[in-house]
């Protein structure tokens, strides 16, 4: 998983230049993401792995696919991928270009899990606190997970800031 | 000690209302792979070089390979729980063990938790297992010796303080005994002994501490156990842990002696980690920084000033230099100091006790090659007594040595040649020591000052061991003011030098042996 990640920055990090350069970011995004979709089917992922089935081949029917998904530039980004044999990489590809764009407007999505649900008033104050704390604009989505108890957690990227009834029985008992 | 139940509640309700409750933030990654003790883990953007990692289930890893999407992590003990998935939390701290005095007397592991059975220990401050050696400001010479109480080894390689001398020889030449002699010989000096035992076999450790136990010698000495069937990692960190707990004792103003058995193992366990982890393999599959691993660890061993010390203690101890003696080991293979971990041991030392099977087998032991062992820094340091009399035992071996092929024709060599030989061959003798009888520096001086004199000359070679222990005995009950004198002192002027001259002649004419 991380060493794909590492293969897909470099193609996510061109494209992402070229949307904002183009000022297209959103069609990229959902043009990348519709990509990814496909390359998460099953049977696409052996057509791609299937030695038989030649770049033609395989353009001609990823093009098909998307049909009127893909613009210009973006038929020349798939036959990149086919050509260097990296179309298993969309779905990273799609990951890392959301996570640029979100850098680039500034804003870090925020998942946050709660053991109840909240409700409008309280997620606003949650956003408004996350934003002190982590110093961006949030997008927030939120999720309800019985098992924290109470309380609850926010993973932004790989940072956690847990505030739940079952971390702190966790640390209680570390200290034990 | 009988645990009172009440008193163990009221401790854990006294921890629940001290209990802060806040809220955590910390940062947490995924693992991806599991490989021979090599754990792969997703994200940790924000991990350290040398962090400690949780894992689930309190067990931890140390971050070791920091990549742009992943994080390379060995464990520090059993891994069999962790499955792909599970989450990672950083903890922000930095690989930190347990010291203090509180240790003396103990066996702990790798992570200085106790393994001898004897309870919790009650250490109130931790150290980071891998620290920067003092800088060349806060450094004092060597100039005070650390007595190994062998023969053999004070007379003509000394150790001072704040020396590193490598132990260095085959598999079964003595290296161990050599070491632990020295721990034995450090009762009562206020030297503390931290003994690192790195690849052992169980039973070896639980041997090295029965032995320390029945000579009274395991109250000053902490060991240090990292087994052979422990992980690799742990393995890897036995040194660097043992080597702060001796810090501690350095930086308060005292004196500590710490024996790395056996460094070769460290190396092999590095080296494991390292080619799991992927890092390119060089000499003898050896990664590039193997050099490092051994110089930065005994670059620690040192003595430092008292300023230095006076400012790491905050002004408490005045007055007071602070040193850490390392006595590293190495095993050879086959005799052969040429191969890769060796030469690089050696030329980070201050000198080597070379050992070797030949002599071992010929029960020549300690088995130490005279011509092959250096101590760079160590005559600085040697008691004047020791030192005025070690050198003619040094030329005496050495001239001996270059003789020794002609022993075979003693009928046909010259006079002086002849006596040469035989001069040597006591001396040879005289060397030999048994184990676990460390001997003081005024028995060391009546023994050498015997041999410089002459007064072996007349012996069998067979009988100059029965002479010398007759002699030490009889030195023991009737010059025991003289003994103390030397001991105090440490000095050989002409007066002292009478006094065991007159004390042998006087031996000679009324005892025998």
């Amino acid at each position: 998983m991380s060493e794909l990640s590492t293969l897909a920055r470099p193609y996510a990090e061109a494209v992402f230049k070229i949307a904002v350069e183009s000022k297209s970011t959103p069609d990229w995004s959902e043009m990348l993401k519709f990509l990814s979709l496909v390359m998460q089917d099953k049977e696409m992922i052996a057509i791609v792995a299937n030695p038989k089935v030649s770049q033609e081949q395989l353009t001609a029917l990823i093009l098909e696919i998307c049909q009127d998904q893909l613009k210009e530039q973006s038929i020349n980004f798939v036959k990149l991928l086919v050509q260097n044999d990296r179309l298993i990489l969309a779905p990273q590809i799609s990951d890392l270009f959301e996570a640029y764009k979100a850098e680039h407007e500034g804003y870090v999505d925020v998942e946050l899990t709660s053991a109840y649900a909240l409700s409008k008033d309280e997620q606003k104050k949650f956003a408004t606190t996350l934003k002190k704390q982590l110093r961006k604009d949030v997008k927030i989505t939120t999720s309800i997970d019985k098992s924290l108890i109470g309380g609850f957690v926010a993973k932004a990227g790989d940072k956690v800031i847990d505030g739940s009834v079952i971390g702190q029985l966790q640390q209680l008992a570390k200290k034990l | 000690m009988q645990l009172n139940p009440s008193e163990i509640s009221d401790l854990i309700k006294k921890k629940i209302e001290n209990f802060d409750v806040s809220v955590e933030a910390h940062t947490e990654g995924s693992v991806v792979s599991i490989t021979d003790g090599i754990i792969t883990v997703h994200g940790l953007s924000e991990a350290m070089q040398g962090e400690m990692l949780e894992f689930p289930d309190n067990t931890f890893g140390m971050a070791l390979n920091l990549e742009r999407d992943s994080v390379g992590v060995v464990m520090l003990g059993a891994y069999q729980h962790i499955t792909e998935g599970d989450t990672v939390k950083c903890t922000g701290k930095i690989l930190e063990v347990p010291v203090g005095e509180a240790l003396l007397g103990r066996v702990v592991d790798s992570l200085g938790n106790p393994i001898d059975g004897k309870g919790t220990i009650n250490t109130t401050e931790a150290s980071p297992v891998e620290k920067i050696a003092p800088g060349v400001i806060a450094r004092q010479s060597v100039d005070q010796p650390v007595q190994l109480g062998l023969k053999s080894i004070d007379s003509m390689i000394p150790v001072g303080r704040g020396q590193r001398e490598l132990i260095i020889g085959d598999r079964q030449t003595g290296k161990t005994a050599i070491a632990i002699d020295a721990i034995i010989n450090q009762k009562g000096t206020g030297v503390k002994c931290i003994y690192v035992a790195i690849g052992q076999k169980r039973s070896s450790i639980a041997n090295v501490v029965r032995k320390l136990e029945e000579h009274d010698a395991l109250a000053h000495t902490i060991i240090v156990s990292a087994s052979a069937s422990e992980a690799a990692a742990l393995q890897f960190i036995a040194p660097y842990t043992g080597c702060s707990m001796g810090e501690f004792f350095r930086d308060k103003g005292e004196d500590a002696l710490i024996i790395y058995d056996d460094l070769t193992k460290q190396a092999w366990a590095y080296r494991q980690m390292s080619l799991l982890l992927r890092r390119p393999p060089g000499r003898e599959a050896y990664p590039g920084d193997v050099f490092y691993i051994h110089s930065r660890l005994l670059e620690r061993a040192s003595r430092i000033n008292a300023e230095e010390v006076e400012k790491l203690t905050n002004g408490k101890v005045k007055g007071k230099t602070g040193s850490l003696t390392a006595l590293p080991i190495i095993e050879t293979q086959g005799g052969d100091v040429s191969a890769f971990v060796p030469t690089n041991v050696i030329s980070i030392t201050d000198g080597q006790i070379f050992l070797e099977s030949d002599l071992f087998n010929s029960g020549i032991r300690p088995a130490v090659n005279a011509g092959l062992s250096v101590s760079r820094v160590g005559g600085a340091a040697q008691t004047k007594i020791i030192k005025k009399l070690g050198g003619g035992i040094r030329l005496d071996l050495a001239q001996y040595r270059e003789l020794a092929a002609f022993a075979q024709f003693a009928s046909d060599l010259d006079e002086s040649t002849r006596k040469q030989i035989e001069r040597g061959q006591r001396v040879t003798e005289l060397m030999k020591q048994d184990q676990y009888s460390p001997m003081s520096v005024a028995e060391m001086g009546v023994s050498l000052h015997a041999a410089n004199e002459g007064f072996l000359d007349d012996l069998e070679v067979a009988k100059v061991r029965d002479f010398e222990a007759a002699l030490q005995s009889y030195m023991k009950s009737e010059e025991a003011d003289l003994m103390k004198t030397i001991n105090d002192t440490g000095d050989y002027s002409d007066e002292i030098k009478k006094g065991i001259q007159s004390a042998i002649e006087a031996f000679i004419k009324t005892s025998s042996w």
